[in-house]
């Protein structure tokens, strides 16, 4: 970044020992996200969230991941009584699906919150 | 604030930036699209921090940078993104109006066959709106489709 810059290989505490930044780099979330239903509350490295039906979802990253082999969590809530998913067959370099269901899990549904965290290889 | 030169550096460190400075922006604007008949129209719903980068300038590639990318995503030896350097190399996009960040938005998160043909059919397959100009009640979700009322002639004049 122009505004200041640390370079190093490796972190070494006193006693715990030594780590490479590159575990630190590479072990980092790429992207996260909260939305309500279809509405935005905040994120990073997304651009923008489509609203595909109930309890479907897909957000695009601003920075693209390197292929589609990385790693997603999500979370959803209403009254704690949800749970969302992905199919990683609908995962992307640009993007990833998410599908929200009720606490029984037979059917979509849309949850007040919604997460997502995405760690990763960057393009 | 003023965005600092940010051509070369990578678009992640750009984005933190950007995260750091900029206070989010919610639009009002909503992109509808239908990419098939068979299913329901698709809501596109700019990210607010995503839109602070576009209205401040100097952050986001231009969109023909993802349509690089999506073009070799899309071939089918593509293992993984050689051309990332296209994100963090490329001069970055000057500041936006919340208009043109729309537009730009849509080039670069609906699917390019209906961007490039949304007036090609007897109605609209895309349409900007604002927020409050969608149903208010989510309960029929599923069965929403742009108005067969709407036809592209009426929109172009």
């Amino acid at each position: 970044m122009a505004l200041g810059k640390i370079k190093a290989d490796t972190l070494e505490h006193s006693t715990a020992g030594a780590l490479d930044t590159q575990y630190v780099v590479n072990g980092s979330a790429k992207a996260w996200a909260q939305h309500a239903g279809a509405t935005p509350l905040d994120s990073f490295n997304i651009s923008g969230l489509t609203d595909n039906a109930t309890g479907n979802f897909t957000l695009a990253f601003s920075n693209a991941m390197g292929n589609a082999l990385y790693a997603g969590t999500f979370g959803g809530a209403t009254a704690g009584n949800f749970v969302c998913a992905y199919n990683d067959s609908q995962f992307t370099a640009s993007g990833f699906n998410m599908t929200c269901f009720g606490y029984n899990g037979a059917s979509l549904a849309d949850p007040d919150h919604a997460t997502a965290i995405i760690a990763g290889d960057l393009a | 604030m003023e965005t600092p030169s940010f051509k070369g550096t990578h678009l992640f460190d750009r984005l933190s930036w950007a995260k750091e400075n900029l206070d989010g922006v919610q639009s009002d604007y909503r992109v509808v699209y239908e990419d098939s008949i068979d299913e329901c129209a698709k809501i596109l719903v700019p990210d607010p921090n995503w839109m602070a980068c576009a209205l401040q300038g100097g952050i986001l590639p231009p969109v023909w940078v993802y349509h690089e990318l999506a073009r070799d995503e899309a071939m089918p030896t593509f293992t993984k993104h050689t051309r990332g350097y296209l994100l963090h190399d490329t001069e970055p996009m000057p500041a936006m109006t919340e208009e043109e960040a729309i537009e730009y938005l849509i080039m670069k998160d609906c699917p390019q066959e209906v961007w490039r043909n949304w007036d090609t059919g007897n109605k609209p397959k895309m349409v900007i709106c604002r927020k409050e100009q969608l149903p208010g009640s989510r309960e029929w979700r599923n069965a929403w489709k742009i108005t067969e009322e709407l036809s592209v002639t009426d929109l172009a004049a």
